[in-house]
C-alpha cells in the first residue's frame, strides 16, 4: 500500500478560507430576524415611551387604546414587578412608578398591524409629575443631586461591583498602586487634562428586533437579533420568575451588533407583551429613530487624567478620575466602569497609579456595551496625554511609547504580570508603515498635513467564570456538523469555528457546517458574543469537542483494526494508521460504527464530540486597591497611526492613510482579522470626526441619519493598511486571542495627535468636526 | 383607504399584487411577496439597505410607493444571479471579503450592479460616489470598493 | 418631547390625474387636504415624521410634458417637473450648456435619491438648503405653472417667501422650469459644505456664475446664491453689484466674499453654528469666485 502523504495536507488554520456564510448573504437568502415568516397569527407591538428625562408616573389610562379594534393587548409595568439586569438588577421591563430617560418604555401595545398599534399609542394617556433631572455625571455624583435610584442598596448585584446606596454612584472602582502623591515632585514633566467624551451609538444597519411567543404551557420562544441568546434566556427568565428551561431563544444572523445587541434591552418588552396574547408571536421592530437612543448607547465620559515622567521619559505616576455618564440604568455599564478602571494605565508600565472610576446614574439614554467597552473613551484622553508628556520632555512620541510600553513580564496596573506580548513590534511596524519621522508635503497651500500614533490594550471584560461549549457530530457522508452558542455578527466566527473544527478533527474545511441558527434548546451554552472572546474561548470549546470526537473515532477504529489509537490519525477526512498504513474514510464509521474483528458484534456508534472551556485562573481584585494576581484572562495589544490633512478653509479633516497593527496571537483566518482591523479603524475614525448624540435637556436632538453622520464610502481613507503580529496566547487555540473590538480603540487619539501635528491644536473631546476644528484655528489665529 | 391592483415585473416574473395607497415598494416586496432579501434599515431614504432597481435605476424602495410601480420592472438582490452562476459583483464581493454581517450587502450589490452597467470601468472616485447612499458599519468600505473594481474585471473578461 | 416619527407612512389616498386641468381642479377643490408630489423624497419623510398628514397625495409625474427634457438652440432648456436629477446630470445638452446645473444636481444626497429627486421638486420644497436652487437662480430659471386659470410663467427670483413657503396658490402645480440660453462664455460652480465628504445636506452652499458683460463697469457680471444661510435661498445683491462696478482682482473677489458673508443671516442649529456658517460663506464664496474668475480668463 502506498505511503500516506501526511506532510502536504494543508491545514485550514492560518488560511484565508472563504466565509462560510457569504453565498447566502450575497443572494439575499440569509435570514435575519425580520425575515422569518410567522403567518397570520403574528401581532405587532409598539411602545409608548416617556417624553420626560425624569418623572413620576401618576396615572396611566389605556381604556381607549384597549377599545381600538385590532388591539389585542396593552401592558404596563404593573404586570411585571421583576427586576432585570446583567451585573446589577436595576430596572423593570416596563417602568413601574418612575421614568428615568426620554424613551423609557411605559406602555406596550400588541395589535393585528403595526399601524393599529401605532395609532393605539396616541390613545393612551399618561400623567406625569416632572422631576428634576440629572444631566451631567459630575453633578450626579454630587450629594446635592436628586437620587435617581433610592433602592440601589436593595438591588441584586455581582460581587465585583460596588454600588454606593443613597447616591447616584452605581459602581466605584479603585486602583491604589504605589503612592502617586509622593512621586509628583520627582517628575520632570507632568500633564494634567480634562476630557469630555460624548455619547455615541453603535448604529448597526439592522435595527433591534425581537419576536416573542408564549404558548399555553407557559413556554416562551424569543427570536431576535441577538449577541446573547443564553444571557437573554437567563435574565428574562429571572425577571419573569420562571425556569430558564421555559425560555427558548432562537438567534439568526445579526445585521451588526457592536455590543448594542448584547445583554437584554428591548427583547424583554416583546416577551412581556407576548405573555398576554398566548399563542401569538408578537414582533417589535425599532424604528431607526428609536434605535439611536432607546435600546443601548455608548455612555459619555468626563475624565480627569494626570500623568508624569522623569527626565529620561520613564512614566512615574498616573492619576485618573472617570465620571461615567451611565444613563438611566447601569446594569451593563457598571462593568465598563470596572474594566476602564483596571485598564486605566493604558498599555504601559507605571509604578504608581491612583484611579477612581465612577459609574453615575443620569437621566440620559442607557449606556451599554459598545466595541471597546470603555477603552476607546479612556484611550481618547490617555494617548493624547502621552504625546503631550513626550513633547514636554523633548522625546519623540514613538520612542516614548517604546520605552514605557508593556513588554513580556511587565508589572501591570493591577499588580499582575504581562503575558507574552508583541506590542513593541506593533509599535515599530505601525511607525514604519506610516513613515514616522518623515514629513510629506501638504497637497495644497490651504492644507496642513500631520501624523499621529496611539497604542491600546484591552482584556475581555467578563465574569471570571464565563464559559463556552460546543459539540461535534458527523453525518453519513462524512460532513461535520458543529454546534456552537456564539453568534455570527459579521466578524466571521462561524467561518473560523469551522476552520478550527476542521483543523482539530482532521477534515477539510469545506466539509464542516455550523448548526445554525443558534437555538438555546439545541445549541450548546455560550456566555455572550462580546468582549472579542469567541475565537479564543469558543474556539477552545470547539477544539475540545473536535478532539473528543476524534478520540471516539480513533478508539473505535483501533478496536476494529486491533491497533493502538496512538498509531492512528485523521487526515483530510480519512482515518489512517501510521503503523499498518491502512486507511478508511470517516463516513464509513461515524454513524454505524465498525464490525468487531472476527465479525462478532459491533463497536462504536454515532459520534458526538463534546467540549467546553472556562478560564479557571481568574482571581478577583481587591476592592480598595484594585490589585490582584490575575484579574483578566489576557490582553490584546496594538497600535494605530494616521496621516491626515486639515483644510484651512473649512476645518475639514481628510484621513489620507490609516495603519493598524495588532498582536492577535494567531490569525486563524488572516483576511478576516484584517477585515476587523479595517472596519474598526473606520468606525473609530467615524466616531472621531462625525459622531455624537446631541443631548439637550435629556433629549437626543439628532436621532436620524440626516443629523447623526457616519462614515460613508466617500469618507474611508484611500490607503488603509492592516498588519498582523503573532505572539502566541498560551491558552488560545493555536495561540489565538481576539481582535474584534481593539481596532476601534486607539483611533480617536491617533487622529487627535495627528491634528496637533498638523495645526498645533487639541480639543477636550471628539468629534473633531470641521466646525470645531475651524473655529479653534480661528480663535488660535491660525486662520483669519 | 383604497387598495390598488397592480401588475409589476420583479426579477423577470410578472406579479399581480393588491396594495394599499400608503404601502411602500419595500413593504410590498418584504411583506406582500415575502421577498426578504431587500432590507429595512431606516425607512427614510438614508441608509440604502432597501435599494432595488426600478426600471433599471437604483432607488430606495422605502421612498417609492408600491402603487407607483404599476407596470414597472423591478430587480432585487434575489434576481442578480443567473440560474446557478452568481453575477460578477456577487462573486467579487465574496472573493474580496466585502461581506461581514451582510445586512447592507443586498443594497450594495444592487447599487454596484447598476454602476457597472452604466459605467463598465469606473474609477475609484466614481465607485465611492456611486455607493455613498449605501451605509455599511462593518467593513469600512475598502473591500467593497475593491470588489467593484474586481467585478469590472470579471465583467469585461466575460464580454 | 415624544418621538413623532412613525414606522410607516400614515394613511392617505393615492390619486393619479391624467391632465393638468384635472390636477388643478382636484387640488383647488380639496384645499388643505391634497398635496402634489413628484419624487416624494421630501414629502414621504415629512409624513413619516408627522409633519404632513395629507388626505390625498396627488402624483403629478405623468402629466403632459412633465417628463421631457428638451434643449432648443434658440430658446434654451426646458426641464419637465418629473425629470429626475440623474437624467439632468447625464444629459449631454445640460453638460455642454448648463454644467452648473449638473454640478448642483450631482451634489444632492445619493444616486438612489437622485433617481427620484427632481429639480422642480427641490424648488417647490423651498428649503433654504435646496442644492439646485442657487443654480436655477443664477441661470435665470422661470417656472411654468398650471393653475385654475391655466398656464403662466413666474420668475424664480420672487418665488420664495420663507422656509417651505412659495408664491404657489391652491390649484397650482409647476409643470416645468425653463432656462434661457446661458450668457456667452460663462463659467459657474457650486461649492457645497457638508459635515462629511458627500451625501449630506448643505451646511453652507455657494453658487457662483460669471460671464463677460460689457454693460458692467468691471466688464463682468457675477451671479451669486447662498444655501442654508437665510430663511430662503439667498442672493447677496450687494456683492453682485460690487463685482459689476469694481475691476476684478483677488482683492475685489475677496471683498465680494466679505459682502456675501455680511449680508446673510444664518442661524445656530443642530447642524452648525451661525458663526461657522458666516465664516464658511466668506471662505467658500472667495474660493468659488476665484475658481470662476480663473475659468473666465
Amino acid at each position: 500500500m502506498a505511503r500516506i502523504d501526511t506532510q502536504n495536507v494543508p491545514s485550514p488554520i492560518g488560511e484565508n478560507a472563504p466565509r462560510i456564510d457569504a453565498r447566502e448573504k450575497v443572494t439575499g437568502a440569509a435570514i435575519f430576524a425580520d425575515d422569518i415568516q410567522f403567518g397570520n397569527s403574528l401581532l405587532h407591538a409598539r411602545i409608548k415611551r416617556s417624553p420626560h428625562p425624569h418623572a413620576f408616573i401618576k396615572k396611566i389610562d389605556v381604556t381607549k387604546a384597549r377599545a381600538l379594534p385590532g388591539v389585542k393587548a396593552v401592558v404596563t409595568g404593573q404586570d411585571f414587578p421583576g427586576y432585570i439586569g446583567l451585573y446589577l438588577k436595576d430596572r423593570h421591563i416596563f417602568c413601574r412608578d418612575h421614568v428615568r430617560y426620554v424613551g423609557d418604555p411605559v406602555v406596550g401595545v400588541a395589535a393585528v398591524s403595526e399601524e393599529i398599534a401605532e395609532k393605539a399609542l396616541d390613545l393612551i394617556e399618561v400623567e406625569y409629575e416632572v422631576l428634576e433631572p440629572v444631566l451631567d455625571p459630575e453633578f450626579g455624583a454630587n450629594p446635592k443631586a436628586p437620587v435617581l435610584h433610592p433602592d440601589l442598596g436593595q438591588y441584586s448585584v455581582a460581587n465585583f461591583i460596588f454600588p454606593q446606596p443613597g447616591t447616584n454612584i452605581s459602581n466605584h472602582f479603585k486602583i491604589r498602586k504605589g503612592d502617586v502623591d509622593s512621586v509628583w515632585g520627582k517628575c520632570a514633566a507632568i500633564v494634567e487634562r480634562k476630557y469630555r467624551i460624548p455619547h455615541i451609538q453603535h448604529v448597526p444597519i439592522e435595527p433591534h428586533i425581537a419576536i416573542a411567543k408564549a404558548d399555553e404551557s407557559g413556554e416562551i420562544t424569543l427570536w431576535g437579533s441577538s449577541q446573547s441568546p443564553f444571557a437573554q434566556r437567563n435574565l428574562i427568565a429571572q425577571a419573569l420568575g420562571i425556569s430558564q428551561s421555559k425560555m427558548r431563544v432562537i438567534a439568526p444572523f445579526v445585521g451588526g451588533g457592536f455590543g448594542c445587541k448584547a445583554g437584554v434591552s428591548m427583547e424583554a418588552l416583546a416577551v412581556a407583551i407576548a405573555t398576554k396574547v398566548k399563542g401569538h408571536p408578537v414582533k417589535l421592530l425599532l424604528t431607526r429613530e428609536e434605535e439611536f437612543f432607546t435600546a443601548f448607547v455608548r455612555q459619555g465620559l468626563v475624565s480627569y487624567i494626570k500623568m508624569g515622567c522623569d527626565e529620561k521619559g520613564q512614566l512615574l505616576a498616573m492619576e485618573n478620575t472617570f465620571y461615567w455618564d451611565g444613563g438611566a440604568y447601569t446594569e451593563y455599564g457598571v462593568n465598563i466602569t470596572r474594566a476602564s478602571g483596571y485598564s486605566s494605565s493604558g498599555p504601559y508600565e507605571v509604578p504608581n497609579v491612583k484611579t477612581d472610576s465612577y459609574c453615575i446614574y443620569t437621566n440620559h439614554p442607557v449606556g451599554g456595551a459598545m466595541r471597546g467597552f470603555g477603552m476607546p473613551e479612556i484611550h481618547a484622553g490617555l494617548e493624547q496625554c502621552i504625546d503631550e508628556l513626550a513633547l514636554q520632555i523633548g522625546m519623540d512620541a514613538v520612542e516614548f511609547r517604546k520605552l514605557n510600553c508593556l513588554k513580556t513580564g511587565s508589572t501591570l496596573v493591577t499588580g499582575s504580570k504581562m503575558h507574552a506580548t508583541g506590542l513593541s513590534t506593533c509599535i515599530e511596524k505601525t511607525a514604519e508603515a506610516i513613515g514616522w519621522g518623515k514629513k510629506s508635503p501638504a497637497s495644497g497651500p490651504n492644507k496642513r498635513r500631520g501624523k499621529g500614533l496611539a497604542l491600546m490594550w484591552k482584556a475581555p471584560a467578563m465574569p471570571p467564570n464565563a464559559g463556552s461549549s460546543a459539540w461535534v457530530e458527523l453525518a453519513e457522508d462524512g460532513t461535520v456538523n458543529v454546534g456552537v452558542g456564539g453568534q455570527e455578527i459579521g466578524q466571521g466566527v462561524f467561518t473560523v469555528a469551522a476552520q478550527m473544527a476542521a483543523g482539530a478533527l482532521g477534515v477539510p474545511y469545506e466539509s464542516v457546517r455550523i448548526a445554525t441558527p443558534v437555538d438555546t434548546r439545541y445549541s450548546p451554552y455560550e456566555w455572550q458574543t462580546v468582549a472579542s472572546r469567541l475565537t479564543w474561548s469558543m474556539g477552545n470549546a470547539v477544539v475540545n469537542a473536535a478532539k473528543d470526537a476524534k478520540r471516539q473515532i480513533l478508539d473505535t477504529v483501533a478496536e476494529a483494526w486491533e491497533e493502538s489509537p496512538e498509531d492512528l490519525d485523521i487526515v483530510n477526512g480519512m482515518v489512517i494508521s501510521y503503523k499498518s498504513e491502512k486507511e478508511m474514510p470517516l463516513k464509513n464509521l461515524v454513524i454505524y460504527g465498525l464490525p468487531k474483528p472476527g465479525g462478532q458484534g459491533w463497536v462504536g456508534g454515532p459520534v458526538v464530540g463534546r467540549g467546553n472551556f472556562m478560564p479557571t485562573y481568574v482571581t478577583g481584585l481587591d476592592a480598595e486597591t484594585g490589585q490582584g494576581e490575575r484579574a483578566v484572562v489576557h490582553y490584546t495589544t496594538g497600535a494605530q497611526a494616521v496621516e491626515l490633512e486639515v483644510d484651512l478653509d473649512t476645518g475639514r479633516i481628510e484621513i489620507l492613510k490609516g495603519v493598524s497593527t495588532f498582536d492577535v496571537g494567531k490569525a486563524i483566518n488572516p483576511e478576516l482579522v484584517k477585515a476587523q482591523m479595517e472596519g474598526g479603524f473606520v468606525q473609530g475614525m467615524s466616531s472621531a470626526l462625525f459622531e455624537s448624540l446631541q443631548l439637550k435637556d435629556g433629549v437626543v436632538k439628532n436621532p436620524s441619519f440626516v443629523d447623526y453622520r457616519i462614515a460613508t464610502s466617500a469618507d474611508t481613507p484611500r490607503d488603509l493598511e492592516a498588519y498582523i503580529v503573532e505572539v502566541a496566547q498560551d491558552d488560545g487555540p493555536w495561540g489565538a486571542r481576539g481582535i474584534g473590538e481593539h481596532s476601534m480603540v486607539p483611533t480617536i487619539p491617533a487622529i487627535a495627535n495627528a491634528i496637533y501635528d498638523a495645526v498645533g491644536i487639541r480639543f477636550d473631546g471628539p468629534p473633531f468636526t470641521a466646525e470645531k476644528v475651524y473655529l479653534a484655528m480661528l480663535d488660535a489665529g491660525i486662520v483669519k | 383607504m383604497a387598495f390598488h391592483k397592480i401588475n409589476v415585473t420583479i426579477n423577470d416574473e410578472l406579479e399581480q399584487v393588491v396594495v394599499p395607497s400608503n404601502m411602500t415598494l419595500m413593504a410590498m416586496l418584504r411583506e406582500s411577496l415575502a421577498m426578504t432579501g431587500t432590507k429595512n434599515g431606516c425607512s427614510a431614504g438614508e441608509c440604502g439597505a432597501c435599494t432595488v432597481l426600478l426600471n433599471g435605476e437604483p432607488v430606495n424602495s422605502c421612498m417609492v410607493l408600491a402603487v407607483e410601480c404599476d407596470g414597472a420592472n423591478i430587480v432585487t438582490v434575489e434576481g442578480l444571479a443567473e440560474e446557478k452562476q452568481l453575477s460578477p459583483i456577487q462573486q467579487a464581493i465574496i472573493h474580496e471579503g466585502g461581506v461581514q454581517c451582510g445586512f447592507c450587502t443586498p443594497g450594495i450589490l444592487i447599487s454596484s450592479h447598476a454602476l457597472l452597467k452604466r459605467n463598465p470601468n469606473p474609477s475609484e472616485n466614481e465607485i465611492r460616489e456611486a455607493l455613498v447612499g449605501n451605509l455599511c458599519r462593518c467593513t469600512g468600505y475598502v473591500r467593497i470598493i475593491e470588489s467593484v473594481k474586481e467585478a469590472a474585471k470579471i465583467q469585461s473578461a466575460a464580454t | 418631547m415624544t418621538i413623532n416619527t412613525h414606522p410607516a407612512l400614515p394613511e392617505f389616498e393615492y390619486v393619479q390625474p391624467t391632465t393638468l386641468a384635472e390636477t388643478s381642479e382636484f387640488l383647488v377643490s380639496h384645499p388643505g387636504e391634497a398635496r402634489p408630489f413628484l419624487g416624494g423624497t421630501d414629502v414621504f419623510v415629512r409624513m413619516r415624521d408627522g409633519f404632513l398628514t395629507p388626505k390625498f397625495l396627488v402624483d403629478v409625474k405623468n402629466l403632459n410634458g412633465t417628463n421631457n427634457l428638451s434643449f432648443d438652440p434658440q430658446s434654451g432648456l426646458t426641464l419637465g417637473a418629473a425629470v429626475n436629477m440623474n437624467r439632468v446630470i447625464a444629459s449631454p445638452e445640460v453638460q455642454v450648456h448648463y454644467p452648473l446645473l449638473a454640478e448642483a444636481c450631482r451634489s444632492v444626497a445619493s444616486y438612489q435619491l437622485r433617481t427620484r429627486a427632481t429639480v422642480v421638486g427641490n424648488i417647490c420644497n423651498a428649503s433654504p438648503a435646496g442644492d439646485t436652487i442657487g443654480a436655477c437662480l443664477a441661470l435665470d430659471g422661470t417656472l411654468q405653472i398650471h393653475g385654475t386659470d391655466g398656464l403662466r410663467q413666474e420668475s424664480l427670483s420672487s418665488f420664495f417667501l420663507g422656509p417651505g413657503k412659495t408664491t404657489l396658490k391652491p390649484g397650482d402645480i409647476v409643470t416645468a422650469i425653463h432656462f434661457p440660453l446661458p450668457p456667452q462664455k460663462c463659467s459657474g460652480t457650486y461649492l457645497k459644505l457638508g459635515r462629511n465628504q458627500l451625501s449630506d445636506l448643505s451646511i453652507v452652499g455657494v453658487t457662483a456664475l460669471g460671464h463677460p458683460d460689457s454693460s458692467c463697469e468691471s466688464g463682468y457680471r457675477f451671479r451669486l446664491a447662498l444655501a442654508s444661510v437665510a430663511p430662503v435661498p439667498f442672493v447677496p445683491v450687494e456683492a453682485e453689484t460690487y463685482l459689476a462696478n469694481h475691476s476684478i482682482t483677488p482683492e475685489s473677489l475677496r471683498e465680494a466674499a466679505y459682502l456675501s458673508a455680511n449680508a446673510c443671516s444664518p442661524i445656530d442649529d443642530v447642524r452648525g453654528s451661525a458663526r461657522y456658517r458666516k465664516e464658511m460663506v466668506r471662505n467658500l464664496s472667495a474660493k468659488a469666485l476665484t475658481e470662476v474668475w480663473k475659468n473666465l480668463n
